[in-house]
């Protein structure tokens, strides 16, 4: 377990390094207030956990600390820094008016280890995602305050053609084209940006998910230890993959300035999709046991974040759709349908899976009624 | 790590180069009279009474059938000792003491080749049950029921495979008793009145390959044939080497001989042989003696009955006396761990395995799934876990604890460093409450 974990933690390490080169004090900062906020939680959690039992007598302070303290493993430092990191990498950089940072950082934290893990009965027990719950948390309570301005004019990383407040994802809900939907409209604001930036990370976003390149070097050494469940990473990207690649064939027919190519880099390497399906969606213990399970996880996680990233108000789907998926991988696992076999019924809720979102995209982006000028 | 496993390290080492080493017989043997698949027991003889090797002193009663126990040294009987069993249990041994003149029981007397010839299935079973000839791999599943299948039989097995980590005693069988196992290959396809016969080895194993490359020249038209199969863990589960060596698969609930196949590890040919042969049962056994902890691993030819402590000893005892040690009779995967040295020798053991202990805290399972994806026989050790843990009956009984071939790789695999199979094991009790 410790060498799982540390494995992850080292296919992070490029990431982290990026982002505190790129982003300079302040992605350090983030990243040791929620490390810190996080192993303090998880500390003073072994401590209450492993409390000497009531035996009539009384104990001192210091009994009760040390009855924590001989508790507390590796694992209880490597679980919650590995949260914490995942975390900050998935916050931005600064807020605007700056002070809200600590407190958003401080909150989310807090909340993503408690209420995401602790309450459960610490590692292997928790249903959620302490870093996707933290920052969806964050989100909706500081959502409006981030700022991902500030950090991108005092780098020099970035290009600066162009004037943004926001990321790709929160810009595009500004744009609209005539005689079609919002929903397909909303694409016309992809050509802005370059799929070379995206993919290098020279465009506003949160510190850890723009860098894509780390990731993937992440992903081929987390594949390659065996530390992640390849099914769920197949799965998950193959059906985000899919599903894109049928709206994006709606979008570039109604949209002539857009390419297919285009549409599809912008989708693959736009937001968090990459972050999340490498090292947030492969949680072992927030996702189900079985093979199978395992496959209709990743395929329910792709469709759920096409579906908030084209129809939802939320411009950015990848940790919501983790949380929804984690409250799933129960009823994935109970034990009349699980079970190891690949069973035709499977495949077909497998199928299903995939095919009725896609049947709802396609219906929406052909006939939403248009935007009146 | 997420992933099937199925290599595990197999440390052997350089141990089945070494020849076989003759134990002394020891001035005192001990006899088991029950065992694991034999709750009670009668014996035939009293103190003081004289016996001779072979001869009958008690009947060891099973549920579906009885075993004769057989004298391994010639001497008098001087009374009962507990001690420990294979199986880890306190038993009753009866204890023999030795006169060294190695006399065999007047019943013990070699059958002419005329004799055999004319035997048949149930001969065959005939005398195997006399000589109390069981499944000498560790499984010591009587013999002769294997024999009493009405059932056409189209290729026999030869499992030689010995696929736990440490042990190499099968490996030495091979390469000293090939003349008696081609012998007992041969009663074997007369009894099933069939002529494909395969012995199962790792395919990893070049030397034992090349060796009975050369000599299975001689038997050339008898369908005597070395197989290699695969180097995974566990090739030697029954169910494993006939799907590797014969592509047939068996479902989890039937019997080998109902497609047509039987198997037999290497060392009961050889007790086969010498049952048909010479009519006499197993009062020799190979054994390895091996483990990190022990100073010099050796593989011995012992007599049943010897005790292990007398063995440790010619091995030059243990390498690092100040640690902790573990006892593993059978393999390490498998065996059962045992809380004493004080142990015997029965005709099933197949090795002694030392290990230095070794402090592993459990971890919480991080739900990784490598048990799932490990385990040869389709089960979810850790949805049985929860179940057992939880002690939820019915749950329990719908994962089919009963089919776990207690392998042990999801043990093995566990990242969390959990015990998984005790909790199968647990398992199997629970299912079996009504
Ligand atoms: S011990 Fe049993 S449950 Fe565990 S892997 Fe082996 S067969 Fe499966
Ligand atoms: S019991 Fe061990 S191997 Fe099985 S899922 Fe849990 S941590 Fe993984």
């Amino acid at each position: 377990m410790a060498r799982m974990l540390g494995d992850v933690l080292i296919a992070l390490a490029p990431t982290v390094v990026m982002a505190i080169v790129v982003f300079g004090l302040a992605a350090f900062r983030n990243l040791a207030i929620s490390v810190a906020v996080m192993c303090l939680a998880e500390f003073v959690y072994v401590l209450i956990r492993n409390r000497i039992p009531y035996d009539g007598k009384k104990h001192t302070f210091k009994e009760q600390w040390k009855a924590g303290v001989s508790k507390y493993t590796i694992n209880n430092f490597l679980a919650p820094c590995l949260s914490g990191v995942i975390f900050a990498l998935i916050m931005p950089a600064s807020t605007n008016p700056g002070y809200v940072i600590y407190v958003a950082l401080i909150v989310g934290a807090l909340v993503g280890i408690v209420i995401g893990k602790l309450v459960f009965g610490g590692t292997g027990s928790n249903i959620f995602n302490p870093a996707a719950l933290g920052m969806v948390f964050t989100k909706l309570c500081f959502g409006s305050k981030f700022d991902y301005e500030s950090n991108y004019y005092e780098s020099n990383y970035f290009i600066t053609n162009i004037a943004t407040g926001g990321t790709p994802l929160t810009n595009l809900g500004s744009y609209t084209y005539p005689g079609v939907s919002n929903y397909v409209g909303q694409f016309a604001g992809i050509n802005d940006y370059s799929i070379l930036d995206l993919f290098l990370g020279r465009v506003p976003g949160m510190i850890g998910e723009v860098f894509k390149i780390t990731i993937l070097v992440g992903m081929i050494y987390l594949l390659f230890r065996h530390a992640i469940d390849f099914r769920v990473l197949v799965s998950y990207l193959g059906c985000y993959a899919f599903l894109m690649a049928l709206a994006g064939i709606i979008v570039c027919n109604k949209i002539p300035t857009v390419s297919f190519g285009q549409f599809m880099g912008f989708a693959m390497f736009s937001g968090g999709v990459l972050f999340g399906a490498v090292f947030m969606f492969t949680d072992p213990v927030t996702m189900p046991i079985d093979s199978p399970s395992r496959v209709m996880y990743g395929l329910l996680g792709g469709a759920l974040t096409v579906i908030i990233r084209i129809f939802g108000a939320l411009p950015e789907g990848v940790a919501f759709s983790i949380l929804l998926c984690n409250m799933m991988a129960p009823v994935l696992d109970y034990p009349a349908w699980s079970g190891r076999e690949y069973t035709k019924k499977k495949v077909a809720v497998m199928a299903s899976i995939v095919l009725i979102p896609a049947i709802i995209l396609v219906l929406a982006l052909l006939f939403a009624p248009e935007v009146k000028a | 790590m997420i992933c099937k496993s199925t290599t595990i390290k197999d440390s052997k080492g350089l141990l089945g180069r070494l020849p076989t080493l003759k134990a002394d017989v020891p001035e005192f043997v001990f006899i088991a009279t029950d065992n694991a698949r034999c709750p009670a027991s009668e014996v035939y003889v009293k103190e003081g009474d004289h016996v001779k090797i072979g001869q009958v002193i008690g009947l060891r009663k099973g549920p579906f059938f009885e075993q004769p126990i057989h004298a391994t040294v010639s001497g008098t009987m001087v009374g009962y000792e507990k001690h420990y069993h294979r199986s880890g249990k306190l038993v009753n041994f009866i204890k023999l003491q030795n006169d060294f003149k190695e006399e065999w029981d007047p019943s013990c007397s070699p059958r002419s080749d005329e004799e055999i010839a004319k035997l048949d299935r149930k001969g065959f079973a005939e005398i195997l049950k006399a000589n109390s000839s069981v499944g000498l791999g560790g499984s010591s599943f009587p013999t002769y029921v294997k024999f009493q299948t009405e059932a056409k039989i189209g290729t026999i097995l030869v499992n030689a495979i010995e696929c736990e980590p440490y042990i190499t005693a099968d490996h030495r069988i091979m390469l000293e008793e090939m003349e008696k196992i081609i012998g007992g290959i041969r009663y074997l396809q007369q009894a099933f009145d069939c002529k494909n016969a395969y012995i199962c080895v790792k395919a990893k194993y070049t030397d034992l390959r090349q060796v009975y490359g050369a000599f299975l020249k001689r038997y050339k038209d008898e369908g005597i044939k070395l197989k290699a199969v695969g180097n995974f863990y566990p090739q030697g589960w029954e169910i494993a080497m006939i799907r590797s060596a014969t592509g047939i698969k068996i479902p989890s609930g039937h019997l080998p001989s109902e497609f047509g196949i039987v198997d037999f590890n290497v060392s009961t040919v050889v007790g086969i042989y010498d049952s048909v042969k010479y009519n006499r049962p197993v009062t020799d056994r190979l054994i390895s003696i091996t483990g990190d902890g022990i100073r010099y691993p050796s593989n011995f030819k012992v007599r049943v009955g010897t005790p292990i402590r007398s063995l440790l000893e010619r091995c030059g005892g243990y390498k690092h006396p100040e640690k902790d040690k573990i006892l593993i009779l059978g393999g390490p995967m498998m065996g059962a761990s045992l809380p004493s040295d004080d142990c015997i020798v029965t005709k099933t053991v197949t090795s002694v395995i030392v290990l230095d202990a070794e402090e592993h805290k459990e971890e919480p399972c991080i739900r990784c799934g490598s048990c799932l994806l490990s385990c040869p026989a389709g089960l979810e050790p850790k949805q049985i876990m929860d179940a057992v843990k939880a002690m939820d009956k019915k749950r329990v009984k719908e994962l089919k604890p009963m089919r776990c071939v207690e392998c042990g790789l999801c043990t093995y695999v566990c990242t969390s460093h959990i015990h998984v199979t005790d909790y199968i094991r647990r398992a199997k009790t629970i299912a079996k409450l009504p």
